[in-house]
Formats: structure tokens, C-alpha cells, sequence
């Protein structure tokens, strides 16, 4: 009985310890890790979903304990999926249900909001409609005002 | 690659699969006009890649498990994206838009930020760049290995960082990831206040003995396997949740769940069930549990310590994790 109790009390000495001292120490590892590689996009992402098998793996697990940011990178991921986690049922954008909208309108839309209208020569032949939902955006804020 | 045959004998072995797979994908979405080159290119480069992580060619089955595990409905609209197809566009739009809102939303500190993730994310998605005359979209990365919405969740992530870093030129990347844990450890204690010969020698003991409780620490660490030091860099460096963890290794396939699981009865028992959070933290418990027992060990034949020696220094651990941070003895 004392002996189970003496291991508790130094496996709780030993947790808090070890939390200490990772922490302190994740700092020097991830600068050094830095000037290394990281592993792409798709391979971390299946890495977080489980997708790899072993052997693939184990080179992505031992770059991520010498890694701080891919690692606090799948720890993000894993927290999204967590948070998000159901929501596939909403994820129809309600806005375009009912008429599929032209690429050309959807990127035109974005490249005006990013680079504003005088880059709209990329899709140059929508600019009369670009022209329309600005205005119509100006509108909408007017009437907000 | 190094295998025993050619790519192409390789890659030919798994050329009927592939078909019906590919077929697979034109019956769900017909209009996508992917053509089985470029399904089947795409597809046979991971194969590739896959293939070299084996020193030999990867076994039959291996090979067939992998080609089974790939998101191929994923990969299909995301080639058909990449080609700049209006109808898989359009679907792509339905089905992700939402979501990469939301995700931004919840990442992003404002609504500007958040639109703006997301126009970027599309922006890169449709590719404004060419090589060769060819344009160069970002699904182009995209092999299939995790979901379509993985990957793009982390597409977001990593927009938002570039963005965040890109208007925050001075902070490095490590201030934007990782706040806490900043100052470096070195194994020399700060000088102590003077004290008299009596308090003196007692302090170079326990100086000594910190020192050494740190340099164990460290080498029992280190004799960890990868996984048991990733789960313990998940739960104490990245504080991730109990849930969370399970959430990393929910899939039955998933090697971290393999390794922890592969000398327990319960795997033999019910490979497929549930990971709970109380399994993690058996998971971490074992982890523990081994370390102080590689810790004790590395004190007393490493550094030649009796074990009346081993308990004073989890003793002083005790203390200085009680009152201030162990390692605020430690130089800068």
C-alpha cells in the first residue's frame, strides 16, 4: 500500500516535472527545427486523419517531437476538426443554391475584393458585373448608414 | 524508390484497380472530364511516393490497402478544380465555401481578416501563377492522402499565418505559434545569494543534484520511443485534450494507436473499438510510469547516485515545482 502511494506521488512529481521541462525546452527545438524541412500540406493533413500507414508514419512522428511548428500545426487541425465536428450538413453555401455561378464571376468577385477593381482586366469580360456588385455593395451600406 | 522492379512494373500491377476506381469517380461525376491519364498520373505519383518509404517494393497487399485508403471523390474534384472545370468548380463552391467561411470566422480575429483568408484561399485555389505557360493551382498539391476538408483546414491555417506574418514582418514564426516556453535552458544555475560556509555547501549539493535530475530528465526523455514523446509534446507542450488526442487516433488504422495498442489485450480483444479519453491517459500514465523508471535509473548508474541520493532530488523537485519554476534556477 505504501509502496502504490510513494509511486503515485512520484509519477505526479514526474508529470509535472516533465511538463516543465518540455515546455522550456520547445523553444530551442523548434528555432533548430526551423532551418529544416516541413512536411507538406497533404501529408500532415493525412498524418492528423489517421490516413498513413506506419511506415510513413514514423518519419512524420519523429520530425514532429524535433518540430514545434508542424506539430503545433497538427494540434491546430486536430482542435478545427473537433470544433467543426458535425457541421458538414451546413456547409452548402446557401447563397448560389440554385444557379451554378460562373468561375469566372466567383473568381472576378474575390480578385475585386483583393486587388480592387482595376485588376479586374484578368476577367475583363465581366467588369460590367463586377461594376454592378460594388455598387450594389455601396448601396447596401448606405442604406445600412 | 529502390524496389526490385522498374516503376513502370510496379505502377502496371495496379493499373486494373485504378480503372475501377477511376470509374468509380466519372459515374458520381460525370462532367468533372477528368481524363484516366490525369486521374491515373496523379494517383500513380503517390504510389511512388508511397513505394519509397519501403527499402523494398512495398507488399501486394500494402499497396492495395494504401490505393483503398485514398479520398478518391476528393482527389477527382480537386484534379477537375485544377483544370479549371466550371461544373466541378461550381461544386466545389456548394460543398466547401460554407465551411472555409466558418473556419476562417473562427480562426481569424475579424470579419475583414476572415474574408480575406478566404478570397486568398481561392485566389491560390485557381492558381494566378504559370509555369511554363501552364497555371499553377493549388489543388495541384492535393494527392488524396487525408480529406478534401483536412487539407483545406489546413490550407486556411497556414493562409492565416502567412498573412499574420506578412503583416507582422518582425514576428517570427515561432511568437506566432508558440507564445509560452520563450528563454533558453542551459545546464548552469544562476549564482545564489552569498551565504555562509554551512548554507553554502548545502547549496552546491543541491546544486548538483538539480543538475543532475536535469541531465537525466533529459536523457530519459530522449530513450522515449517517438510516439510516447509525441503524445507527451501533444498533452503538456501543445496542451492538447484528452478528447483531442483520441480524436488524432480515432481511426482504427492509425499508427499512434497501433504502436500504443500493440502489446495490449484489449487490441487483441476489439481492434476496432473507441478510443475513450481514458485510454489516453492510461496511454500517458504508461509514459510516466517509464520514464520515472528510466529517470531513476539514469540517476543512479549514469550518475552514480544511491537511491537515498535518487529521493533527494525528487524531493527537491517536489519543492521547487511547489514554490517557484525549477527552471527559474536555471541561466538565461
Amino acid at each position: 500500500m505504501d509502496n502504490k502511494s510513494k509511486f503515485g506521488r512520484d509519477e505526479l512529481t514526474m508529470q509535472l516535472l516533465l511538463g516543465a521541462f518540455l515546455l522550456s525546452r520547445k523553444s530551442l527545438k523548434s528555432s533548430a527545427a526551423e532551418t529544416s524541412f516541413h512536411v507538406d500540406e497533404d501529408f500532415l493533413t493525412a498524418f492528423a486523419e489517421g490516413n498513413l500507414g506506419a511506415r510513413e508514419s514514423a518519419p512524420v512522428v519523429n520530425h514532429l517531437v524535433n518540430c514545434g511548428f508542424c506539430r503545433h500545426k497538427t494540434a491546430e487541425l486536430v482542435r478545427l476538426d473537433l470544433a467543426f465536428d458535425g457541421a458538414s450538413d451546413d456547409d452548402a453555401h446557401p447563397a448560389s443554391a440554385n444557379e451554378p455561378q460562373k468561375l469566372s464571376d466567383v473568381l472576378s468577385g474575390i480578385l475585386t475584393r483583393i486587388f480592387g477593381t482595376t485588376d479586374g482586366a484578368v476577367f475583363a469580360h465581366n467588369e460590367k458585373d463586377i461594376e454592378d456588385e460594388v455598387a450594389n455593395e455601396l448601396d447596401v451600406t448606405k442604406d445600412k448608414e | 524508390m529502390q524496389p526490385a522492379v522498374s516503376n513502370e512494373e510496379f505502377l502496371s500491377q495496379y493499373d486494373a484497380r485504378l480503372d475501377e476506381l477511376f470509374a468509380r469517380c466519372v459515374e458520381k461525376a460525370p462532367n468533372f472530364a477528368v481524363s484516366p491519364e490525369r486521374f491515373k498520373g496523379s494517383v500513380n505519383k503517390s504510389l511512388l511516393r508511397f513505394a519509397s518509404a519501403f527499402p523494398d517494393a512495398p507488399k501486394k497487399e500494402e499497396t492495395l490497402d494504401f490505393i483503398d485508403l485514398l479520398q478518391a471523390d476528393d482527389l477527382f474534384i480537386a484534379l477537375a478544380c485544377a483544370d479549371g472545370n466550371e461544373r466541378a468548380w461550381w461544386e466545389f463552391d456548394q460543398q466547401y465555401r460554407g465551411y472555409l467561411e466558418r473556419l476562417s470566422r473562427h480562426l481569424a480575429k475579424t470579419e475583414g481578416d476572415a474574408q480575406e483568408v478566404v478570397d486568398c484561399v481561392y485566389v491560390e485555389l485557381y492558381g494566378t501563377r504559370f509555369v511554363d505557360g501552364e497555371r499553377v493551382s493549388k489543388f495541384g498539391t492535393y494527392s488524396g492522402r487525408g480529406s478534401l476538408k483536412g487539407w483545406l483546414r489546413t490550407v486556411i491555417w497556414h493562409t492565416l499565418v502567412d498573412l499574420h506574418r506578412a503583416s507582422h514582418d518582425e514576428v517570427s514564426l515561432d511568437e506566432m505559434t508558440e507564445n509560452a516556453g520563450e528563454g533558453a535552458v542551459h545546464a548552469n544555475f544562476l549564482d545564489q545569494p552569498a551565504a555562509g560556509d554551512g548554507e553554502l555547501v548545502e547549496q552546491i549539493a543541491r546544486n548538483r543534484y538539480r543538475t543532475v535530475t536535469l541531465k537525466s530528465l533529459d536523457a530519459a526523455f530522449s530513450a522515449l520511443e517517438e510516439h510516447e514523446k509525441l503524445l507527451l509534446l501533444y498533452y503538456h507542450v501543445e496542451q492538447l485534450k484528452l478528447r483531442e488526442i483520441a480524436r488524432l487516433v480515432e481511426r482504427e488504422n492509425s499508427p499512434l494507436r497501433q504502436w500504443f495498442q500493440r502489446k495490449m489485450q484489449s487490441r487483441r480483444d476489439n481492434p476496432q473499438g473507441r478510443i475513450h479519453e481514458s485510454t489516453v491517459m492510461r496511454w500517458l500514465d504508461k509514459s510516466y510510469a517509464k520514464i520515472l523508471q528510466l529517470f531513476r535509473s539514469e540517476l543512479e548508474s549514469t550518475h552514480d547516485l544511491t537511491a537515498v541520493e535518487v529521493e533527494i532530488c525528487l524531493n527537491l523537485v517536489t519543492e521547487d515545482l511547489g514554490g517557484t519554476d525549477l527552471f527559474q534556477h536555471l541561466a538565461v
